[in-house]
This record gives structure tokens, C-alpha cells and sequence, in this order.
């Protein structure tokens, strides 16, 4: 059986946790088929569909509905559809503007590009926990100090979301509350920097208690094993199999395609 | 017998204010416990971090003496190295979590000890089942509470198995039935002939550790100096009388993320006392204090009654981490931010009283933890809310002399009329109050005087509190 290749837990181990385990501000989706997937399949899919942002409206239009089919399989669709729900300010004025500016069919292809950017990174951090991605960025040859760093720097900012909340809560507390309006616009920029200060103090702090941590656990230690590995299974030959033939007729596909 | 420490006369200085620790001199037997009791900046988290290595070789700074690690320099050897043989366990769990499961967290320590897969999956279930920790093990370690982080924090250290372990504060953030559980372990690893090195200000929680050493910094070992014992003649205080009001609660429920964290609170506090607010973590001890404070969005009604009738609730608020509230140039400008007419006579006196006078033109972000504290509760205070002031763990990290200072401060407003309602683990500190509002997991067990409250034997189990013989001095009972 071809799988990631994960010691396998006690049955003990499962969803038995209160929390949700949230990272890079998303929820981790333990009920789709995409977590048996090697990290590296979902970063060359999510690679796969950037380069599909580039093909003609038509084209484009016929990737993305293969792309919601993988989604729905994926049993994906509420979380990519919470995502573009959280970027339909952005989507709405990328269309509008472009509509004004240019045309219907520009507005229309900018839209659908950035919504499928939007979507692929929700699929990506819904399915990948943030050790998965390490093990793929040093796969990929990434150095394991640069990688821990890049994933634990992810995984703080939804942290970081809920200390800016803090922030705003201390600083009501001291009666510092963001102004609205023009007249106070003096004021709110003064304002600003009772968020900031604290933002930039709690965030270094933070960062400081890590490296902190990671070294006192021997983070620089040159006998690192790593304790799981990484392996295609058929799943990922499959996903890579159908998405890249899938992008390379939409790209070479000549005129049997619009 | 091999020394597992050994310092001779070291002292350390940080570049960038020159305070730190030393010079100090200790010999730490291999198999024993030791404790480093000193004052709040008397260097005891410095000399943690000498013993695992953090300092010299993450912290730059003046190194004198010679410090030995099981008879090695540990100026000469790499720090991966050093943490093999000295584990630390830092004050504050939440910040020292780097993974997104309880799993991982432990996993991480291991993977750097270069162990077969096999090997570490052996020492990650061991570190589960001995801590306790196997229901959690999917748990994202944010999601945990104070003592369970506490407890994970333990479980990282000990699955590498240091021949020394170093304890930082580690019963500060704690409810006193995470202490005493905490402080179980450490038995069981003392027992074990497990090294032991432990900085803690709580010390009353380690006294049943059989044949722990308690050993002072020598020198007095304070870099930092500690504030002046208040001006007697000052004692008085300057604060005008605030007319009579009671604060009535009813029915109060709050939620977060759509679980209730408050139910049903129901209680009335008169002006002029001092209360504190005890439970576990996670009870709502700090979601009562933000509701009061008309942060957090809650059922029921919360009204203040007075002569000239009932208004809500206005009450200043001093939040546990004091790094969420500074953010000025100066003490002075911090304490006097957006006030048009400062009472000048009630901030010399607060300047005086929370021994700040001397940093007063100083960056409140430079200053220690427990001075940070310090001026976050005279910006609170100087702002003289009308009904008082609300405190979130403000004893935490404080030594008793601060603890005395404080306790004064509070005493100063409840005297004036002011209702001062504080948030707390420190059973020390909630025994001097007038009244204890005890929280359980399913809203308040009990409200009373602490008198009243203590000879309560049934009450305590009820809100999942130890209550040892220490924090009841008066205690003709004992109920657990």
C-alpha cells in the first residue's frame, strides 16, 4: 500500500480533541481524502493551477471546473467557499474596476484568476499540517532550519490574529479606540501607534521565546533524524496524472478546445 | 559525586542595560534538587539559562568565572550539545510552543537527538502516559490550558532525558491543583535521581520535595535594585472619597467561540472591597473581568447602584501581560496618555508608592516584567476610574515585597470607596481580601468572605481547587 509513510498510531490516537487545530488562520480538515496526499502533490496541484491563471477565458473557465470537481471530492467546497467569501470585497472590486476600465471579459478573467488563487490556497493549507510542509519544503532541498521557519512563522499567524485582538481590547481598556472620519484622521494615525508598539513588542517577543524554545530542544543539532518520511502513493501518482494531462491539453490542446 | 552545575563566580551582564546576575557561586550535586529562591530581577531566569546554555551562546553579553556542566565549560560546548544533558521548562508554556500538536511538540526534542523512529515513538508514548497527557495528544498545544501546557512543556524536556533538568518559573501561571500536580512529577523525578534545578518564586508548593536545597543568590544577586519600601508619610494616599455604590450581577453569561464561559453569575459587591476572583484555568476568571469591563459581549445585567441612581459598570482594567498596554516614550508620558487634567498629586504619589519615581523618564518597555506591571497598574489607576479597578493576575511573577507594595496600592483605592476586583491564582494574595468569588467549571461555586469561605471543606473539591494548609494560616479546617 502506497501511503505516506507516518508511524502508525495507537488507536488511541483521532479526533478526540476539543480544539481544532488551526494554522496559517485556517482549520486543518482531517475528513478529506486530500490529507492522504504527499505535501508535494498538493504543492506541484497548487504550482499546477498558477500556471493555470494564465490560460484564456474559455480555457480557463473549463480548468475551473475541474478544479471545483477536486475540490467537491476533496470534500473541500465550504472551506474554499468560506475562503472567497472572506476575499468577495477584493473579487467584487477587481471586477468592478476592470469592468469600468477595460470590459466585461477582463474583469471577468482577472476575477476568476484571483478567486483561483484564493481557492488553491485554501485547499492547500486545509488538507497540509505545517510538519507535512516542512518535510516537503526539505524534499525539495530547502534547508531544515529555513523550512522549521517558514512553517512555524505560518503557524504563529493565527496567533498573531488573536493578539492583535488583544491589543485592540488593552488599548479600549485605556481608552484608545480607533476614530472614525476625516476630522479624527490626525488623531487615528496618532492612535496607531498604541497598536503597533505593542503588535511589534508581543510579535518579537514571540519569535525570541521560540528560537528560545527550538535551541534549548537542540534545534541546531547536527544529528537530526527526522522521524517521518515522505513517499508517493497511488493517490498521488493519480492526482499528478490527471492534472497535469488536464493542464497540458488546455495549454497545447490546438483547436479542438475554444 | 559528579556535579552536574558548577559555578565559580559567575556573573553575567546583558549588553544592553548592563543588568543580569552574579557574581554566584553554587555546586549542584548530580541527583539533587536545588532551588534558587531570589527576589522578582534578581537574576534567577539569567542563571536558568546560563545552566542550559542559552547564555553565552544565544545571549551575548559579559560572561565572567567559569560555569561547568557535568565538569564541562559550557562556554565550549555547542549548544545542541548542552541540551542533551540540561532540559529547561520556561515560565510561560504558551510561548515556548513551536508545533501545532501535543504529538509534534514532543517529536520535535527527539528528532534532534538523532533517534530511530522507533526509539522515538517509544519515548513520545512514555512522556504521554507519564504526564498524563495521552488524551490530548492530537490537541493543538494553544488549545490547552495553563496546567496542561505546563505539563507538555515537562513532557518535551524529559522525553530527551537531560541528566539536568531546569525548571524556570514554573508554577507562576498555575491554579494550585496544576501546581500541586506539577509538583507531583517533580517528586517522582526527584525519586527517579533525576537533577533538579528550580527557580520559583512559589516556593510554599515545593516544601513537601523531599531534600530540595534552597539556595540564595550571593551578593544579594540583584542587578536590578528593588523599589523602595513606600514613604510612610505618603501611606495616606491622596485619592478623593468616592460616594457609596453597590455592584449587582445577574444572571451574567458569556461566550467565546460559541461555548459558554461564564453561566449564570449571580453576586453583589459593595464599594470599598477588595475581592478576589478564584478558579482553575479556564474557569472565566479573566472573561468576568472583561465583561465588567464592558469589553466582552455577555447575558444578564450588570448595573451600578448608587444615590444618584444606576448606571453601568466603569471600571479601569490592568491586563495580565502589561506588553499589550505600554507602548509610550517615557513612564511618565504612559501614565499621563490622553489625561487633559492629571491629578499631579495622585501620580507623584503613585510614582512614589509602585517604586517607579526613579524610571519615570525611562521606556516603559525597557523595563523588568514585574516594573512593566507596575506602570500598567498606575496608568489603570491614574486614570481614577469612578467604581474602581480590575486586575488580572497581578501578582504573577512578584516576589512578596512587591506583592506587600501592591496589596497596599489596592488598599489605598478600597479606602477611598473604590472597588478593586482582582483576578488570581495566588491563594496568599486572595487570603488578605474581603471577599472571594470562587468559579468552577459550571459558573460561581461560592461567594463569601475568605473566612467563611475556607471552613467550607465541600466547597473546594467543587471548584477543582487545592487549598493547601499554607494559604489558610487561620485555618481551623482543612478540607483537603
Amino acid at each position: 500500500m502506497l501511503k505516506l509513510r507516518w508511524p502508525a498510531r495507537p488507536p488511541s490516537a483521532g479526533k478526540s480533541h476539543r480544539g481544532e487545530t488551526r494554522w496559517f488562520t485556517q482549520r486543518l480538515v482531517e475528513t478529506s481524502p486530500l490529507r492522504a496526499a504527499d505535501p508535494r502533490t498538493k504543492l506541484a496541484l497548487a504550482l499546477g493551477a498558477s500556471l493555470a491563471v494564465m490560460l484564456p477565458l474559455p480555457r480557463l473557465g473549463l480548468f475551473l471546473a475541474g478544479y471545483v470537481l477536486l475540490v467537491a471530492w476533496a470534500r473541500l467546497l465550504p472551506e474554499v467557499g468560506r475562503h472567497l467569501w472572506r476575499a468577495r470585497w477584493v473579487l467584487g472590486l477587481l471586477f468592478v474596476v476592470d469592468f469600468w476600465l477595460v470590459g466585461p471579459e477582463l474583469a471577468l478573467t482577472i476575477s476568476l484568476r484571483v478567486a483561483l488563487l484564493t481557492g488553491v490556497f485554501a485547499l492547500f493549507f486545509s488538507t497540509t499540517t505545517p510538519r507535512e510542509l516542512g518535510l516537503a519544503l526539505e524534499a525539495l532541498r530547502l534547508p531544515y532550519r529555513y523550512a522549521f521557519s517558514l512553517t512555524l512563522a505560518l503557524a504563529s499567524l493565527s496567533l498573531l490574529e488573536e493578539e492583535w485582538q488583544a491589543i485592540r481590547e488593552a488599548q479600549a481598556a485605556r481608552g484608545v479606540q480607533p476614530g472614525r472620519g476625516l476630522r479624527e484622521l490626525w488623531r487615528q494615525a496618532g492612535d496607531l501607534v498604541a497598536f503597533t508598539v505593542p503588535a511589534i513588542v508581543l510579535t518579537t517577543r514571540r519569535a525570541w521565546n521560540a528560537t528560545e524554545a527550538a535551541y534549548a530542544r537542540g534545534f541546531d543539532s547536527p544529528h537530526r533524524r527526522p522521524y517521518q518520511s515522505l513517499r508517493l502513493s497511488r493517490l498521488d501518482y493519480a492526482l499528478l496524472g490527471v492534472c497535469g494531462a488536464g493542464l497540458a491539453v488546455l495549454f497545447w490542446g490546438g483547436r479542438f478546445l475554444p | 559525586m559528579t556535579e552536574a552545575l558548577r559555578l565559580d563566580a559567575v556573573s553575567f551582564r546583558y549588553p544592553r542595560d548592563g543588568l543580569g546576575v552574579g557574581p554566584v557561586s553554587l555546586a549542584l550535586p548530580a541527583g539533587e534538587a536545588l532551588l534558587l529562591a531570589e527576589a522578582s530581577g534578581g537574576g534567577k531566569s539569567t542563571l536558568a539559562r546560563l545552566a542550559c546554555g542559552l547564555i553565552p551562546h544565544l545571549y551575548h553579553g559579559e560572561l565572567r568565572g567559569e560555569a561547568l556542566l557535568f565538569g564541562q565549560p559550557i562556554s565550549r560546548q555547542p549548544l545542541w550539545a548542552i541540551s542533551e544533558r540540561a532540559g529547561l521548562v520556561f515560565q510561560n508554556p504558551a510561548m515556548q510552543m513551536l508545533t501545532t500538536s501535543v504529538e509534534d511538540e514532543i517529536i520535535f526534542g527527539l528528532e534532534n537527538l538523532g533517534l530511530s523512529p522507533a526509539e522515538v515513538r517509544r519515548r513520545l508514548e512514555a512522556a504521554l502516559q507519564c504526564l498524563g497527557l495521552e488524551p490530548l495528544r492530537q490537541r493543538g498545544p494553544q488549545t490547552l490550558s495553563g496546567g496542561e501546557q505546563q505539563k507538555l512543556a515537562l513532557a518535551c524536556a524529559l522525553a530527551r532525558r537531560p541528566d539536568l533538568l531546569v525548571l524556570d518559573e514554573p508554577l507562576s501561571m498555575l491554579d494550585s491543583t496544576a501546581a500541586r500536580d506539577l509538583v507531583g512529577h517533580l517528586r517522582e523525578l526527584q525519586a527517579a535521581g533525576q537533577t533538579l534545578l528550580i527557580c520559583e518564586h512559589r516556593r510554599e508548593f515545593l516544601a513537601d520535595l523531599p531534600g530540595l536545597r534552597t539556595a540564595r543568590l550571593a551578593n544579594g544577586g540583584a542587578a536590578r535594585p528593588t523599589a523602595p519600601a513606600p514613604d510612610p508619610g505618603s501611606a495616606a494616599g491622596p485619592l478623593a472619597a468616592a460616594e457609596a455604590f453597590s455592584l449587582t450581577v445577574q444572571s451574567l453569561t458569556a461566550r467565546r467561540g460559541g461555548r459558554a464561559i461564564l453561566r449564570d453569575l449571580e453576586f453583589t459587591l459593595a464599594a470599598g472591597q477588595l475581592v478576589a476572583v478564584l478558579g482553575r484555568n479556564g474557569t472565566g476568571k479573566t472573561t468576568l473581568l472583561r465583561a465588567l469591563a464592558g469589553l466582552q459581549p455577555a447575558e444578564g445585567r450588570l448595573a451600578v447602584q448608587s444615590a444618584a441612581g444606576e448606571t453601568a459598570p466603569r471600571f479601569s482594567l490592568v491586563f495580565q501581560n502589561p506588553d499589550l498596554q505600554l507602548f509610550q516614550a517615557s513612564v511618565r508620558a504612559e501614565i499621563l496618555f490622553r489625561l487633559p487634567q492629571p491629578d499631579l498629586a495622585w501620580y507623584e504619589w503613585l510614582l512614589n508608592h509602585l517604586g517607579l519615581k526613579r524610571y519615570e523618564e525611562a521606556p516603559p518597555l525597557l523595563l523588568s516584567e514585574g516594573e512593566k506591571r507596575r506602570v500598567a497598574l498606575a496608568t489603570a489607576l491614574m486614570r481614577q476610574a469612578p467604581h474602581g479597578v480590575l486586575l488580572d493576575e497581578p501578582s504573577l511573577g512578584q516576589d512578596a515585597h512587591h506583592k506587600a507594595v501592591l496589596l497596599r496600592t489596592l488598599r489605598q483605592l478600597t479606602h477611598a470607596g473604590r472597588l478593586v476586583i482582582m483576578a488570581t491564582h495566588d491563594l496568599e494574595l486572595a487570603a488578605q481580601a474581603d471577599m472571594l468569588l470562587v468559579l468552577g467549571a459550571n459558573g460561581l461555586v461560592a461567594h463569601g468572605r475568605p473566612a467563611e469561605l475556607m471552613a467550607e471543606a465541600a466547597l473546594w473539591p467543587r471548584a477543582g481547587l487545592w487549598l493547601p494548609d499554607w494559604a489558610w494560616p487561620a485555618a481551623e479546617t482543612r478540607p483537603c
